[in-house]
């Protein structure tokens, strides 16, 4: 080796100082990116009423709400599933090769394509159940799309809790049962809260699994019950952008609509890092 | 469990032709030993000598082991603890048991000594006097009345330790099992474990695992010296570190080896 120690050092340090600026300065260009070509479209109307003239005027308000409404459902039906799956995974299924299977279907399930689940979707929820297309049937879907995600972040969070507590806790006579409902849950909720706020991001960002599982091209009213079809601001996105009657001229709703998803993601981040700070201070580990 | 006692004997404990497997591994090998009541029984060898793992048995902590295989007898007041109509969580009710390393759980004190006595049903407006009652006993009320809603991890390690023995206190065992609860920490803060151990003993039954043989013959009336899965010696302390039977219990006494 030519080089001496010191030299090779700072050269190291210089390449991955590099390449952690590259990635921060390629989020940090998309960012001020969308806000400055989308701040224009922002204002209360823009946010608070329905898409007018074939989708080229008034707001995105529709697409809000049913984003909103496909988290709740997807949360619904997701978080109590894989916490509990999580739950069984790491204090009571032992290792053996049922658990191994289960293990690899939960990681694969996590790489399959987005698009595969919204076609499961519709093939299950909308046909064979027959919810039709409606936010039940996108909600369903996209809680499969995050379940892997909470179950491996709620493991996660169960993992670092440490040992200690559940033997003193059972040293005390308390049942498995209630350990883990009063000693290691609590322990575990910080990680479980982040895990499922970003999960949150994702139900809030996927287009795909929407697409043939109940998402509207457009409507001009809001969903009135769970088996009804529903704006969605990614799929608004998708359609203003390629889709729409006047794809030049509906420009700045395109950026204004993907500046709202962008803070609505960025919002539920930042309420997951405070939820983490807030219970990290309550249990002062 | 309680109608036995007074016909069996002075024991408390009873452990008859013990032995345990981990897998293929034997960790203890044919251990006999009677433990007497309101006494404080040391367990003494060098590290990997089944020790602990012997006083696991005694809570079935093991229980929770994999591949743990068990043979033998344990009495607990003349009643057989691996018996199949003995439930392990009622067992450990009775029989507490205090960690190597301080391990309070991330709550407040007042939590962490309401934590048993709330599961096990107790009557919520009995709790501020069981929590008072078990931070006495374990002599840390002094330090903890004026902050018992602070976090328990806010203690120093010497504190958190008599915390984790007032929370076992408040579950009322009859036997307390102590799994080396000294060595981490500072010669301050054993001397008064110590002396909050032999205080205990009026009221409780103690079986203390320890590195150090000192303790051992400061705090215990019996000794049992552990090697290598075996019981090799066990009487009272004073035979044991003065008289010793077995030449390896000398060596390891006089500090030739361990």
């Amino acid at each position: 080796m030519g080089l001496s120690s010191k030299t090779s050092e700072k050269i190291a340090f210089s390449l991955l100082t590099l390449a952690t600026l590259t990635v921060a300065s390629f989020v940090l260009v998309i960012l001020v990116y969308i806000i400055l070509n989308g701040y224009g479209a922002i204002s209360i109307e823009f946010l608070t009423e329905m898409p007018r003239r074939m989708m080229t005027q008034g707001g995105i308000y529709p697409a809000i709400v049913g984003t909103m409404y496909l988290i709740i459902g997807s949360m619904v039906a997701a978080l109590p599933i894989g916490v509990i799956a999580a739950i069984y995974l790491n204090e009571y299924a032992g290792e053996n090769r049922t658990t191994w299977l289960v293990e690899m279907a939960i990681n694969n399930l996590a790489g399959t394509p987005s698009v595969v689940f919204g076609l499961f979707g519709l093939a299950l929820f909308v046909k064979y159940f027959g919810f039709g297309p409606s936010i039940l049937s996108a909600s369903l879907t996209l809680a499969l799309l995050i379940l892997p995600v909470i179950i491996r972040s709620t493991k996660e969070a169960l993992l670092t809790v440490p040992n200690e507590y559940r033997e003193s806790s059972l040293a005390l006579g308390v049942s498995k049962w209630q350990t883990i409902r009063y000693v290691v849950l609590p322990a575990a909720i910080p990680g479980i809260v982040t895990g499922s706020i970003l999960s949150i991001g994702r139900v809030a960002g996927e287009t795909a699994p929407i697409l043939f599982t109940g998402a509207a091209y457009f409507l001009p009213r809001l969903p009135d019950s769970i088996y009804s079809q529903f704006m969605a601001l990614p799929y608004h996105l998708f359609v203003l952008a390629t889709a729409g009657t006047n794809i030049a001229k509906t420009r700045p709703i395109q950026y204004g609509t993907a500046l709202v998803l962008l803070l609505i993601v960025l919002g539920l981040n930042l309420i997951a890092v405070l939820i983490r700070r807030h219970y990290r201070n309550k249990l002062k580990i | 469990m309680t109608e036995a006692v007074q016909n069996v004997s002075q024991s408390q404990i009873e452990v008859e032709n013990l032995n345990l497997w981990y897998g293929e591994k034997q960790a203890l090998k044919n251990i006999s030993m009677q433990i007497s009541k309101n006494s404080v029984t040391a367990l003494i060898g060098p590290s990997g000598c089944g020790k602990s793992t012997f006083i696991r048995c005694l809570n079935r902590m093991n229980d929770l082991i994999k591949n743990c295989r068990i043979e033998g007898r344990v009495l607990i007041e003349g009643k057989d603890i691996y018996g199949p109509d003995v439930d392990a969580v009622d067992l450990r009710k009775n029989v507490g048991m205090v960690f190597q390393k301080p391990n309070p759980f991330p709550m407040s004190i007042y939590d962490n000594i309401a934590y048993g006595p709330r599961i096990h049903g107790a009557n919520k407006k009995d709790l501020d006097g069981i929590v008072e009652q078990a931070l006495r006993s374990a002599a840390i009320w002094e330090e903890t009345s004026d902050r018992l809603k602070s976090p328990a991890l806010s203690l120093s390690g010497g504190q958190q330790q008599r915390l984790c023995i007032a929370r076992t206190l408040a579950v009322k065992p009859r036997i307390i099992l102590f799994d080396e609860p000294t060595s981490a920490l500072d010669p301050i803060s054993t001397s008064r474990i110590e002396e909050l151990i032999m205080n205990l003993k009026k009221d409780y039954t103690i079986v203390i695992v320890t590195h150090n043989m000192q303790q051992a013959a400061r705090i215990s009336d019996y000794t049992g010296f552990f090697l290598m899965g075996e019981l090799i010696e066990f009487g009272q302390t004073r035979q044991i570190f003065h008289n010793p039977q077995e030449r390896s219990t000398e060596d390891y006494i006089t500090g030739r080896f361990g």
